[in-house]
């Protein structure tokens, strides 16, 4: 084999089921941790399976560490039990009439180790997950959080060379979530392959991502690391994912005429053509009333449309030119006064802008 | 408590009807049960004709049985899983002996498998081996009714299956043989026990095809359906106490599924 390519995966995926058509290209390096982000329908879960063999692709080719698994132009297609995949399935899929070591084991004694030796490394895979003591029970008794450590481990213990997650915290709640957020951190940095991790939630991808790449409907449609995913996306989805305010313009001389009405003063005057502008919600400053010129350059009214709690604060949806996502603490709303078809202004620093050039 | 108030209360005008049917359905039992002659029943059994036959009954129902879990499983595996045309022909055509009336099994059989039968004659000519009129006759004909009970059941526990637990075995490096023998008949256990345990009550039962294939040889094609009705025209004491043992059968049987086991089997 050569060391080069080792733990590498490396696939342009193609996978046509009926209107729905996948296509993209995916790549990981060992030890990377590349979450697949989108929406529900967006292809994800497809793509997992195309790349666990569990769906044979119509078009393209997986290779992994330099073998090819799947190749329709060439013929190859290896099922799953030769791909050395291993997945964590989004609702566990423990065998639910095996207790928990045998579970684990099971990997190992269809790789042809016999039961004692199968039924030992699953105990060690168990006990790095601290959940050696489990091993006894049978999945019914397991709470969330157990379980998914025992996928982890049983999925590990195959000793795979790409490990798939499947929306890994979806099926917890969400106490146990932020825990097991934690612990999952770290149980993967202990992988030497790459990770390939779909979750629909962007605060999962860029916890535990070194990578984002966002998808939607079956094709790429931004990649790069959590902080660019969150500070520049690129499309509405994405934006709304990480809670964004994104909009597109044309900026000149340190001014951006926004497509959809409205202008937006930004820092950065060298910048010239299409761009699209990210402001956090949490940047912008709300006044009931119009307030003295201040350092802020950018100050435009609005209505606010609708109010929702996100976390420990509030997020106001407020209609203007432009329309913005703005947040604030709860304290705020009840001395401003703020309540669904107020009046109010709202305001930004030039600073807190970030313009980008639009590559679509 | 309030359970009288409940919206969904039986309505009256169902009631007569049902009990009408329960009853009909018990009587003949309980009629039975009152005319057993329970004194001479000793001797009723000491006779060497039904150990023989009972033996017999409980052997080839047996043999009957293991077969229809030999061949059935794989077929019930094939009919729920597989994506071909005219699969659902195939399926037809295998539950055909559910419906068909049981002599007429038989006589189809004799046609297939008889010393001048499609298939049979070539048993006769090469091996000089003929089916009807043996053990192992019977056991082909209360297979050949038997078997799709077993089918029904399993093809429909096969379908209901979890997939999801099948694809992460494979994952995780299984072949299709562990798969299917370590998750998916695992899985299916409760409806295959119901299923066999029909089945072999079915074979145990079987009279019209046995009778059509094999006639009723004393020790040799005997068996306890076919020793009853033709004690029923000499010995009719005989044929009351004979029809308790498969009574007492029928109902360890019942009590042994209870409701857990049955209740899968009948719902899917």
């Amino acid at each position: 084999m050569n060391p080069q390519v080792a733990g590498e995966l490396d696939a342009a995926v193609e996978v046509e089921r009926g209107s729905f058509r996948l296509d993209l290209d995916v790549q990981a390096g060992p030890g990377e941790i590349l979450a697949v982000l989108g929406p529900n329908g967006a292809g994800k879960t497809t793509l997992l399976r195309a790349l666990a063999g569990l769906l044979p692709l119509s078009g393209g080719y997986v290779r992994l560490d330099g073998t090819v698994l799947d190749d329709p132009a060439a013929g190859v297609y290896l099922d799953p039990p030769r791909r050395r995949v291993g997945v964590v399935f989004q609702d566990y899929r423990l065998f639910p009439r095996m207790r928990v070591l045998d579970n684990v084991a099971c990997g190992p004694r269809s790789r042809g180790v016999d039961r004692a030796s199968a039924r030992h490394a699953a105990q060690q895979w168990l006990d790095r997950l601290d959940v050696g003591e489990l091993a006894r029970r049978r999945p019914g008794q397991l709470s969330g959080g157990q379980a998914q450590r025992v996928a982890l481990a049983r999925a590990l213990a195959t000793e795979p060379r790409l490990l798939l997650l499947d929306e890994p915290l979806a099926a917890l709640d969400a106490r146990t979530r932020a825990t097991v957020q934690g612990e999952l951190r770290e149980h993967l940095a202990g992988f030497a392959g790459p990770t390939l991790l779909v979750t629909h939630d962007p605060l999962e991808a860029l916890l535990l991502a070194d990578r984002i790449m966002a998808l939607e409907a079956g094709r790429i449609v931004q990649q790069g690391s959590p902080h660019d995913i969150a500070a520049r996306p690129v499309t509405d989805y994405v934006a709304t994912l990480v809670g964004v305010n994104l909009y597109a313009g044309v900026a000149t001389g340190g001014r951006v005429e926004l497509d959809d009405g409205g202008a937006i003063m930004i820092g950065d005057t060298a910048l010239a053509g299409r761009v699209l502008v990210a402001v956090r919600p949490s940047a912008i400053t709300v006044y009931t009333s119009r307030p003295d010129p201040g350092s802020a350059r950018n100050l435009w009214p609005g209505r606010i449309d609708a109010l929702a709690p996100l976390g420990d604060r509030i997020r106001l949806s407020v209609s203007g030119s432009p329309g913005a996502l703005v947040d604030v603490t709860a304290p705020a709303v009840a001395e401003l006064s703020l309540a669904r078809g107020r009046d109010v202004w709202l305001a930004t620093k030039a600073t807190e802008v970030d313009a980008y050039p639009d590559g679509r | 408590m309030s359970r009288r108030r409940t919206g969904a209360g039986v309505p009256a005008l169902l009631v007569p009807p049902a009990a009408v049917g329960a009853v009909f359905l018990l009587l003949p039992t309980i009629a039975l049960l009152v005319r057993m002659p329970w004194s001479g029943l000793r001797d009723l059994y000491a006779d060497s004709r039904v150990s023989s036959a009972l033996t017999l009954s409980l052997q080839s129902a047996t043999a009957a049985t293991a077969a229809s879990l030999l061949f059935g499983v794989p077929l019930a595996w094939m009919l729920a899983r597989l994506r071909i045309r005219g699969l659902g022909l195939i399926r037809a055509a295998v539950t055909m002996p559910l419906v068909l009336p049981p002599v007429v099994g038989g006589v189809a059989l004799f046609l297939a498998l008889g010393r001048f039968g499609v298939v049979g004659r070539y048993l006769d000519q090469w091996f000089g081996f003929t089916l009807p009129f043996t053990k192992y006759g019977l056991v082909v004909a209360e297979t050949f009714v038997a078997m799709p009970f077993l089918v029904i059941t399993a093809e429909g526990a096969f379908r209901a299956a979890d997939r999801g637990l099948e694809e992460a075995a494979a994952t995780l490096g299984a072949s299709r043989l562990t798969v299917f023998w370590r998750i998916t008949l695992p899985g299916i256990g409760p409806s295959l026990v119901a299923g066999t345990v029909l089945c072999w009550a079915r074979a145990l039962g079987e009279f019209g095809a046995t009778i059509t294939f094999n006639g009723s040889l004393p020790g040799h094609t005997e068996v306890m359906p076919t020793l009853i009705s033709l004690a029923l025209e000499t010995n009719p004491e005989q044929a009351e106490a004979l029809s308790l043992v498969l009574i007492g059968i029928a109902l360890v049987i019942l009590t042994a599924l209870r409701e857990q086991w049955l209740r899968p089997a009948v719902s899917s």
